[in-house]
């Protein structure tokens, strides 16, 4: 009922109409999500590194999934998704392996591990269970994120707001931002990649000339909801969380149009064995039941074919993301080393 | 289970750490076994508590005498000497803290060249949390002895659940007090910041479905009134009491997961 209203709030300020149909990618090449009632069992030993993530939802997945296959004896190691992928690229070198899977949190994580050539490559049948534009031949996206402009309903309307991530810095608008939160690095680094060194570089200054710093995105959108300034720069699911807890609040969603403003990133998860049981493992986070309950619960979005975005957010084929290889955000340096020089960080 | 309820339980009503204890960095470095084996060496940590408070009335006593030359360094010193020291470090953080407060109560009233009833009082408060830290670690060795209390771990292991978490945020609190006492205020303001961001950043979006106004709160807590208390180097008291206010909060927000978890849909 929460959610139905915010969607229905989204299209009274004629932003659910507004959002272009500029995604034409093709859902021929899908097949739909399957059931886990389709999936073989899963027998024998896995070691997971695990991300630390959505304050236990990813747990609760994971304890599902060893509660219906008893002769999975499933072993994780938890930690930040930066540590982990260091620790498996430093274990490599050392000669030594211990994880079959590492679920993690952010693609530059990702990243990292491929980039070292660790990855397994992926059976074609499980790349084609994702939404084209997230198959990769060596990672699995799991679910999605969407990056938003949160912004005040009592201050302004969604027309008010610039379609153009680019725009924003030269607009009169405050925003609040979270320039040492890894999403906001992961943003700005998208665009560098997209619009260059330069052009980011003059968008960071022209934004800091009217932000307002937060430590992190939750605080953004509430920043926002609380009129301290107009707009925010957050991933999506924050304004839905706040939402769903404060029905009320004076804060809905934008999207800007086809470049780092809308970034879809994602959670990930890159096999280390090549074995059946690995790539099985895998089907299992991609079923309906996993992508639905991440959906409902966690408010992320699905990254396979059949299964509903949450209520409250238009659907992927709604949006306009850019096209961008996400295991590039791992290329994080020469962003934090552009942020300093800006004095943003 | 049952063991770990009562374990929990009993840490509850002493105030003993329950649960897995991660201690990856000491004030004097690495832990040893002896944290583990605590009744063994309880006769040791007696005579070294004795020795504390033998040393520490010399000091008060070479400065009542009007000795300018006192070295207050010494109060530090000794401290950091005993094995005592990550016996009670390890088992009652909250004590802990207050062994420090008391210790440097002890070197500024002396350093600020203050009146003797002053030194006095501050002597007084070391030593009863001394005391208070001995009995702790004869309980916490009692409990130990029992298999009621888990081992203290070398490396940190990583809470699964939101209750967990609170849990965790709620000791690395504890620990914050226990930095700023020991007058490493850079080092707590870090634990802070790693608290925010590893800890209470992950269960924050399940919490503000719950109640958003208590996530404000917390924020403002960890962003501003933690961080503002730290910087403006008021006394430990002082920042003991926004810290006690936040894990207020805390148990608040660690009910409210808990319902909201008994109600959460399953996966399959």
């Amino acid at each position: 009922m929460q959610r139905r209203a915010f969607l229905q709030s989204l299209a009274g300020v004629g932003l659910l109409a507004a959002l272009p149909l500029s995604i034409h990618r093709s859902m021929a090449q899908t097949v739909q999500a399957m059931s886990v009632e389709q999936l073989p069992p899963l027998k024998g030993d896995l070691t997971l590194y695990l991300g630390r993530g959505e304050g236990g939802l990813y747990e609760n997945v994971l304890n599902a999934i060893t509660k219906r296959n008893p002769g999975l004896n499933l072993q994780i190691r938890r930690g930040a998704s930066a540590a982990l992928a260091n620790t498996l690229v430093a274990e490599a070198q050392a000669g030594v392996k211990r994880a079959d899977l590492f679920w993690a949190v952010d693609t530059g994580s990702i990243g990292m591990v491929t980039d070292a050539g660790l990855a397994k490559p992926l059976p074609k049948d499980l790349i084609g269970q994702l939404t084209p534009g997230f198959q990769y031949p060596q990672w699995v996206p799991v679910t999605g994120r969407v990056r938003t402009l949160p912004f005040n309903t009592q201050k302004l309307q969604a027309n008010q707001i610039p379609d153009d991530i680019m725009a924003l810095a030269d607009s009169d608008l405050s925003i609040g931002w979270a320039p040492a939160y890894a999403s906001f690095q992961s943003f700005v680094t998208a665009m560098r990649i997209l619009e260059g060194e330069k052009a980011t570089t003059n968008w960071l200054r022209g934004v800091s000339r009217h932000a307002k710093s937060y430590a992190g995105e939750l605080g953004v959108v509430m920043g926002v909801e609380r009129g301290e300034v107009d707009v925010g720069l957050a991933n999506h699911y924050y304004t839905l969380r706040l939402k769903a807890g404060k029905p009320n609040a004076d804060v809905d969603l934008a999207f800007t149009k086809n470049d780092a403003g809308c970034l879809v990133n994602a959670s990930g998860i890159i096999s280390l064995s090549d074995t059946d049981l690995t790539t099985n493992f895998m089907r299992y986070l991609l079923s309906h039941e996993v992508q639905s309950y991440l959906a409902s619960e966690a408010y992320e979005i699905p990254l396979v074919d059949g299964v509903a975005a949450p209520s409250a957010l238009p659907a992927l084929a709604d949006l306009s993301p850019p096209e961008i290889d996400l295991r590039k955000l791992a290329d994080m340096r020469p962003t934090l080393k552009l942020m300093r020089e800006v004095g943003v960080l | 289970m049952k063991v770990r309820i009562v374990s929990a339980a009993l840490a509850l009503a002493l105030g003993i750490s329950a649960g897995s204890v991660s201690l990856p960095v000491m004030a004097n470095g690495e832990i040893t076994a002896q944290v583990n084996n605590l009744n063994e060496h309880i006769s040791t940590y007696e005579e070294e508590v004795r020795w504390l408070i033998n040393k520490y009335s010399g000091v008060v006593n070479q400065y009542q005498q009007g000795d300018k030359d006192v070295r207050t360094q010494a109060l530090v010193d000794h401290w950091e000497e005993v094995n005592f020291h990550e016996a009670i470090e390890t088992q009652y953080v909250p004590v802990y803290a207050l062994i420090w407060q008391g210790i440097y109560g002890v070197k500024n009233a002396i350093d600020k060249d203050a009146g003797t009833d002053v030194v006095m009082a501050e002597q007084q408060k070391l030593h009863a949390s001394l005391w208070q830290a001995l009995g702790a670690v004869k309980l916490a060795a009692h409990y130990q002895q029992k298999g009621l209390l888990d081992k203290v771990r070398t490396t940190e292991k990583e809470p699964t659940t939101a209750p967990e978490v609170i849990d965790d945020i709620d000791k690395r609190l504890n620990k914050v007090v226990a930095k700023y006492a020991e007058q490493l205020t850079e080092v707590a303001m870090s634990l802070v910041h790693d608290t925010y961001l590893q800890r209470f950043e992950g269960i924050e979006g399940a919490l503000i479905e719950q109640d958003a106004e208590l996530v404000e709160d917390l924020e403002k807590d960890f962003n501003v009134t933690l961080p503002q208390a730290l910087k403006n180097k008021g006394s430990v008291d002082d920042v003991r009491a926004v810290i006690k206010d936040m894990q207020r909060k805390l148990a608040r927000a660690k009910s409210l997961l808990e319902e909201a978890e008994k109600n959460r849909k399953d996966v399959f």
